[in-house]
């Protein structure tokens, strides 16, 4: 679960609000989309969720835990997939998952059965041994996808996750993404494609200019469309009030 | 022509940050202002060192006026900076012609090989001019003003001080073109970079070794009749690293006659045939190794036996981080040569000359020392070079600039911001061991300090590295750099590396003072060293702990 409670940031000593006291929950068992144009304030705001930069204002929990009272716990807590999969170019995928493993403390019993079957999904097992340099970007988010699942994480957090992968990658991906809610555990994902938004989101929000203008379920959503309106022809109109 | 020149007008935009418009932004100016400011402090913290240069100049005129030889000056101004241009320039040409992270992107664009690589070159010359200009500026200044020259010869000073780089990066950039382009080693980038530096740095040793080698016996009266007899006798000696830059030396000697302005045309022809050589064999090569340059060869290799018997192995946390902090100094090249490898060469660079001299039958400046009353001093200076070395290979004053756009990691890691650190100077620590105990064990080859002094010597060394070390991480805490597009940018742009470089100098320095004026046996000499660095080293890590976790947690990448 992720409580996010008026949280704000904002840029050159104030003269631009990315996030605007933004109040979101995010329950377990949900897959929770954040949408919104480019520059909207959805990588900042998912960049506070994860400590990678501090908020100015606001309180962040996830499972009950703050992210700023009680960093190393919260930090346990989730996997990031960051939008850019810039990791440690010259550490084999290996080492690279053996690393996080290290860091979350995956018990030695469980992480060869996990990273192997992790690996596997993602037809990376033939490319774990070299390095990361010579991989593509699919390949680089592939890797970071399983070393932010190598832990089991309750919250799985994932920036534009879809970006670079081939189809059947994206496909066993947004499977995956079912399977963890399934399992009553939390998934948070900012996207700016609308259709994966459509097919995969229990509830999702959307943010312009560092506000969430809406907030609810896919139905909730459609309610709002007039008859025949496109949810792509709704999201333009609510980006545009603003 | 236009193409280039507006190409040229885009990289110095974004290297150098320097444009007008941006200017005009507020929020950009106070970014300037601070540049501005760390210029300033930068300046007046080399103050010292240029003031002596300029010093040791102005006496060297005064010495060798009598003799007719006061032009060498300019000469070792010049023989310098070609020198420095030169060996920084095989490895700049290649991160800047082929590494950059924008090389490839202008492949697509409409542009000629010549004008791409021209533009790079004059880029390069540009960073070449910051490096010349403390070591060529003073030569040309003091031999004007204490000459009474006319203002010919300041016209000659200027295009000279432009033209002087111009010759040994062409000489740089030729080979490196058609290495990459023919041995195709570009594919091997990192194997490529670490091969070719070392065999610079072979060269560099390889060539002081001869030089000293075949230079006839200073003391030879001969040998110093001829040298002082001829008026640029001692010049021309001097230009044979060189030999162009000596027509540049005879144009500034003879600025007021025919013979000044036919040696200067001289000078100009040759770096201008240089420079078109170069562009040439880029217009020609230079398209050819850079398509590709970027990629890397995966080899596909399945996991091993023991990449799944790791797997079955937990690591606390804080240790996995320190592996990940040297296979990452290991595999990187610019971190590698910059910081490992210096660990391992400074030694033998600084007391080679010295070995060879002393092989030859010279007499060592510290053979006066060798008797229990000068031990100390002995020490301390041996100490006082092993801090220097730590101090310039700075290994954590850019731990946390290396991460550059990985710094995200770092924050999101459930590790904690101590354990990171430490892990960090850890790593550090392990690095400087090795320079430490190479430097104690060379110095042995040339000063007796017998078995157990040479273990205690070590000893002290490696407690003297921990405040160097504590120092360079503050010192990355206060001000990483983790804006770079390539990994030279974060350690060769980074002015951490020189501050932490003058810090080590002046701890070193602070330990001759006391040793020379207070402490001059062996063992108070050691006793002082180590309640000083112990003291220095708990202070720093407390200010580390306390304030240092606080600021590192205010950075955002």
């Amino acid at each position: 679960m992720i409580e996010i409670n008026g949280v704000s940031k904002s840029y050159n000593r104030g003269a631009v609000r990315a996030v605007d006291n933004v109040s979101l929950t995010v329950n377990n068992g949900e897959i929770f989309g954040f949408l919104g144009p480019n520059g909207a304030g959805k990588t900042t705001l998912i960049k506070m969720i994860t400590g990678i930069l501090n908020a100015d204002a606001g309180t962040i929990r996830i499972n009950g835990l703050d992210i700023r009272e009680n960093p190393l716990a919260a930090k346990t807590q989730f996997g990031f997939v960051p939008d850019d999969p810039n990791i440690f170019a010259r550490l084999t995928g290996i080492e690279y998952l053996n690393f996080m493993a290290d860091i979350y403390q995956v018990p030695a019993g469980e992480r060869k059965s996990r990273t192997r079957k992790l690996l596997e999904r993602f037809e990376m097992i033939n490319a774990a041994g070299d390095r990361i340099q010579s991989y593509s970007h699919g390949m680089k988010q592939k890797i970071v996808v399983i070393g932010a699942l190598l832990h089991s994480p309750p919250v799985w957090i994932l920036d534009e996750p879809m970006t670079g992968l081939d189809p059947r990658s994206a496909y066993d991906l947004k499977e995956m993404m079912r399977e963890h809610a399934d399992a009553d555990k939390t998934v948070f994902f900012s996207t700016h494609v609308l259709d994966v938004a459509e097919k995969i989101c229990d509830r999702l929000a959307i943010i312009n200019k560092g506000k969430v203008i809406f907030c609810g379920s896919m139905e909730e959503i459609r309610a709002h469309a007039r008859e025949n309106q496109s949810l792509e022809n709704l999201f333009l109109e609510l980006t545009e009030d603003v | 022509m236009f193409r280039f020149w507006a190409l040229l007008k885009i990289l110095l935009i974004n290297y150098f940050g320097i444009s007008l418009i941006q200017l005009k932004n507020p929020a950009n100016r106070r970014d300037y202002l601070k540049k501005t400011g760390l210029g300033i402090i930068i300046m007046v913290a080399l103050a010292p060192t240029i003031f002596l240069y300029i010093r040791m100049l102005i006496q060297g005129f005064d010495v060798l006026a009598p003799l007719g030889q006061e032009g060498s000056i300019l000469s070792l101004g010049v023989v310098l900076v070609s020198a420095l241009v030169f060996f920084f320039g095989v490895f700049y040409v290649v991160s800047f012609f082929y590494f950059a992270a924008d090389a490839e992107s202008l492949l697509a664009l409409p542009l000629r090989a010549w004008q791409v690589l021209g533009a790079r070159f004059c880029l390069l010359l540009c960073y070449e001019y910051l490096t010349a200009l403390p070591f060529l500026l003073p030569p040309l200044i003091v031999y004007g003003v204490k000459a009474g020259v006319g203002p010919v010869y300041w016209i000659i000073a200027g295009l000279g001080f432009f033209l002087v780089p111009v010759l040994p990066l062409s000489l740089a950039a030729i080979p490196t073109i058609v290495v990459m382009r023919f041995a195709n080693l570009s594919r091997r980038k990192d194997l490529f970079k670490i091969v070719g530096s070392l065999f610079v740095i072979a060269l560099v040793i390889a060539y002081q070794f001869l030089f000293q080698n075949a230079a006839p016996n200073s003391m030879d009266p001969d040998f110093l009749r001829q040298l002082f007899t001829a008026r640029t006798g001692l010049m021309n000696y001097m230009s044979r690293v060189f030999p162009s830059t000596r027509y540049l030396g005879l144009a500034l000697v003879n600025w007021s006659s025919i013979s000044g302005w036919l040696s200067l045309l001289t000078f100009i022809g040759i770096s201008l045939l240089a420079l078109v050589l170069a562009w040439v064999t880029g217009e020609k090569l230079y398209y050819k190794g850079l398509i590709g340059s970027s990629e890397t060869t995966a080899r596909h290799r399945a996991l091993s036996q023991e990449d799944y018997k790791r797997l079955e192995q937990s690591t606390p946390a804080q240790l996995a981080y320190f592996m990940k902090e040297v296979r990452i100094l290991l595999r990187t090249p610019t971190y590698f040569m910059n910081s490992v490898m210096t660990n391992l060469l400074a030694p033998v660079l600084v007391l080679l000359p010295f070995y060879i001299q002393s092989h030859n039958g010279v007499a060592m400046p510290w053979n006066s020392l060798i008797n229990p009353s000068g031990q100390g001093i002995l020490m301390a200076i041996v100490i006082a070079i092993v801090l220097f070395i730590v101090g310039s290979n700075a290994m954590t004053a850019t731990s946390i600039s290396r991460e550059g756009k990985e710094f995200y990691i770092s924050r999101f890691i459930p590790l904690s911001y101590q354990g990171q650190i430490n892990a960090k100077m850890f790593s550090a620590f392990v690095f400087g061991i090795s320079g430490t105990i190479l430097m104690v064990l060379a110095s042995t080859l040339l000063i007796p300090f017998g078995p157990a002094w040479t273990a205690i010597l070590i000893g002290v060394g490696m407690v003297g590295i921990i405040p160097i070390i504590e120092a360079g991480m503050l010192l990355d805490i206060l001000r990483p750099k983790l804006e770079w597009e390539n990994e030279q940018q974060a350690f060769k742009q980074n002015l951490n590396v020189m501050f932490s470089m003058l810090l080590s100098m002046l701890m070193a320095g602070l330990v001759i003072y006391f040793v020379v004026g207070y402490f001059h046996t062996a063992l108070q000499a050691t006793l002082f060293m180590l309640c000083f660095f112990t003291i220095t080293a708990v202070l720093l890590y407390y200010l580390i702990m306390s304030w240092g976790i606080r600021r590192y947690q205010k950075l955002e990448p």
